[in-house]
């Protein structure tokens, strides 16, 4: 049992680097996509859209500050409806753990380790995770802590540069030419924010779980930001119709870029390496989340024991996805899907607590993962 | 007590002996020497049955793949020789009056397409052919006529090769500018791109990398345009002028003093192209350097169709006269030079801008102006890159020029 611990700055630092993660890469095509070069401003829509779903478990869980949404939902909507819906989040998060380490793996089959098999880079990225959430949430929380400024500062520092070979022009009209995708391309960058329902793990082990939505909004601002700042800086030096034609068009951006006085000629190399800390990260929480919720729904005083035990599972789901392009198609409907779980249910839950007048206790300094 | 700390000592032994071969990092090593680094690709057109006659069955068989309506290509390529590329000034290696072979090694093949002629060439040599440090890209002016769609996607698709490479086209064989060793550098492909690398830095020449070109010919509203060179007799290397495109078939190119003009609509700095400027005789002339340009185009809907304001302003200095005809002594003079060169200029950008106009490409980027500041007219009348193509020729052009010549030199008059 651990006591109380994680601050408001690290319940924030939790939520930005589980949001940042295997999806910046792709994420200039998907806003693209949506809108040619209005991605910055679909970027800020999808923004919108995911604070609103993270406001809602933050709500829940200040309602409940001493449980997490796999209990509270219990007391809310029942015991079996209840164990319904915690299944499918599970499931979710363990699908979309899978989706992460696939993602990942062709990433870096197809740019930099050529001969190594997809096989060998996922399950070792599974691993390394499924090593670091032996440990409590506390250990958690600091982990995360660790690794967010070796997420910012490199990210910004490539757009910085990048910005030499920038163009206005390209950002122009500020809500694109053809807004046929509009919505669809919202709800799929949105999707990629979905990480952020972690906090429902961290809102019962913070000291003060009343600031909560302090920390969801600063973690939301910069990881939103730093989300918006790449869309703007990739379309603005590619155009939008040349993004369409990249798979990963920030790691293209990163390979555009060079160290002033030609140090590095190109940057991408750097920013795989960061990024490999951002999947990383994001990789962690999700299957640390995944293991967390099943202790929890099983009653179960520690989650370590499932840590191994679902790595089998979570692996061959990485691995039923037959192509890249096949994965992608997964990868968005997955997402959108998502959005129903991640939004969806905690906005039901929280509306039916509201009318039942269901809350629960005050916060005493207690210890958490008690087991009434 | 004994048997735990046996059994301890064992267990981290045992560790670091597992951990070693893959901390040591030598299992996957790959030695310089055993790549073949590429420094420089030329693309040639070939012709077909000479070609099929070359080409041994690699890829495919002979006679099940019909050769590509575009024809055959000829691919030569530079691989570095390790060693023999000197690091410092001070080793001699490979330097002096070098001939191409001495620190690079050209081979050529044919294919039936880029890729298809990589193939080739990776089965007739031993080491693997690595892209990380490709430079330069020529090709032809007949293959670049044809078509670059083939070139563009190999490229592209390849994570090695990076965007700030340079693509060109050159006249004549492009092979040859793979053979050429200038004696200035060392590494032939290195004195090709400084010569385009300085260019920018004197302000000859716009930067156009490859991904830029890419990123232009990816534009509904603008079309690309790559560097044009032709190689002179002393193996030196001569920006021709711009080699501009229609979606990706070369369409025309333009003159090197065009380059300039192309600049100055841009507003591009720094700027550094010298013109004559004609006075009153034939004798009265002097020369100017623009040091500094600027440029604002802003469009208006006439008629329904596109019209263009640009307005150029260019700072000057003088630096040199012909004759001793002209005194240039006070300011009505100077003023004087000034509307010449604005009147010549005037009809001299018009007159790019018309050439651009009949060919139907519009490399400057004028439509993706209108697409960002009209949105509505764009999205109502052009909407696709075949749209803006048609609606270009129509397209009507204001262009004011204001030069102001600001120094004159070390001469008093």
């Amino acid at each position: 049992m651990e006591p109380r611990q994680i601050t408001v700055i690290q319940a924030s630092a939790v939520l930005v680097s589980t949001i940042i993660g295997v999806g910046v890469l792709a994420l200039p095509l998907f806003a693209v996509r949506a809108a040619d070069s209005g991605g910055p401003l679909v970027t800020f829509l999808a923004v919108l859209l995911a604070f609103v779903g993270l406001a809602l478990i933050t709500w829940l869980g200040i309602r409940f500050p001493d449980q997490t949404i796999i209990r509270y939902s219990e007391v809310i909507i029942g015991r079996w409806l209840a164990w319904i819906g915690s299944m499918l989040i599970i499931l979710f998060f363990a699908v979309l753990t899978s989706l992460t380490a696939r993602e990942f793996g062709e990433v870096v089959v197809t740019s930099v380790l050529k001969s190594t098999p997809v096989e060998v880079t996922v399950i070792v990225m599974l691993l390394l995770a499924a090593i670091s959430t032996r440990h409590g949430i506390t250990t958690f929380a600091h982990i995360h802590t660790f690794y967010v400024p070796f997420l910012l500062i490199p990210v910004l520092v490539i757009v910085a540069l990048s910005l030499k070979n920038a163009e206005a022009i390209n950002l122009l009209p500020i809500w694109g030419n053809e807004q046929g995708g509009m919505l669809k391309g919202t709800l799929t960058v949105a999707a990629l924010f979905q990480g952020a329902f972690i906090l429902t793990a961290v809102i019962p082990a913070m000291k003060h779980p009343e600031k909560a939505m302090k920390a969801s909004f600063w973690g939301m601002v910069i990881a939103g930001g730093l989300y918006i700042v790449i869309v703007a800086a990739t379309i603005s030096v590619f155009g939008s119709e040349e993004i369409k034609q990249l798979l990963w068009p920030t790691l293209e951006l990163a390979k555009a870029t060079t160290l002033p006085a030609n140090i590095l000629e190109r940057l991408d190399a750097a920013f795989l390496a960061v990024w490999v800390t951002a999947v990383f990260t994001t990789l962690f929480s999700s299957y640390f989340f995944t293991i967390y919720a099943m202790s929890h729904l099983f009653r179960l005083r520690e989650h370590k024991l499932f840590s191994y035990f679902i790595l089998p599972f979570v692996f061959v789901m990485a691995m039923l996805p037959q192509n890249i392009i096949q994965m992608y198609e997964i990868i968005e409907s997955v997402g959108r899907i998502g959005l129903i779980i991640t939004t969806g249910y905690p906005g039901l839950l929280l509306i039916v607590s509201i009318l039942r007048k269901k809350r629960g206790n005050r916060v005493a300094d207690k210890k958490v993962d008690q087991i009434d | 007590m004994r048997t735990r700390k046996w059994i301890k000592s064992i267990s981290v032994l045992c560790a670091v002996i597992i951990a070693t071969p893959f901390l040591a990092g030598c299992w996957d090593r790959l030695e310089i020497e055993e790549r073949a680094v590429v420094l420089g690709v030329s693309i040639d057109t070939v012709d077909t049955e000479e070609a099929e006659q070359e080409e041994d069955e690699v890829s495919h068989v002979h006679g099940t793949l019909p050769a590509p309506r575009k024809g055959m290509v000829r691919v030569a390529v530079q691989i570095a020789l390790p060693g023999r590329i000197p690091l410092g000034p001070g080793e001699s290696g490979g330097g002096g009056k070098g001939s191409v072979g001495q620190t690079v090694w050209v081979i050529d093949v044919v294919g039936h397409s880029i890729n298809d002629a990589f193939m080739n060439l990776q089965q007739q040599i031993s080491s693997r052919l690595f892209f990380g440090h490709l430079r330069v890209i020529v090709v032809s002016e007949a293959v670049a006529r044809r078509g670059l769609e083939n070139v563009n996607d190999y490229f592209r698709r390849n994570s090695e090769v990076r965007r700030m490479a340079w693509l060109m086209i050159s006249k004549g064989q492009a092979r040859k500018l793979m053979m050429a060793a200038p004696p200035l550098e060392r590494v032939p492909t290195l004195y090709l791109m400084s010569t385009l690398d300085e260019g920018i830095r004197m302000g000859k020449f716009p930067k156009d990398f490859i991904g830029m070109f890419w990123s232009n010919v990816s534009k509904k509203g603008q079309e690309g345009f790559l560097p044009y060179v032709e190689i002179k007799k002393e193996q030196n290397v001569e920006i021709k002028g711009l080699a501009y495109f229609v979606d990706d078939h070369m369409v025309g190119v333009t003159k090197p003093l065009e380059i300039a003009g192309y600049l100055a609509v841009k507003g591009i700095n720094p700027a550094g192209y010298r013109v004559f400027v004609q006075l009153d005789g034939a004798d009265e002339a002097v020369m100017t350097t623009a040091t500094h340009r600027r440029s604002k185009i802003s469009v208006q809907i006439k008629d329904d169709v596109p019209h263009f304001t640009i307005d150029i302003g260019i700072e000057l200095n003088l630096e040199g006269k012909v004759s001793e005809n002209v005194q240039i002594d006070n300011p009505a003079v100077m003023q004087m030079i000034e509307n010449k060169q604005e009147e010549a200029s005037v009809i001299f950008y018009s007159n790019i801008i018309k050439k651009s106009q009949e060919k139907g490409s519009d490399y400057f980027g004028f439509g993706e102006i209108v697409r960002a500041k009209k949105p509505q007219y764009w999205n109502k009348r052009i909407k696709t890159a075949e749209g803006w193509r048609n609606m270009y020729k129509d397209c009507t052009f204001d262009v004011k020029v204001s030069m102001k010549v600001r120094r004159i030199g070390m001469k008093g008059k």
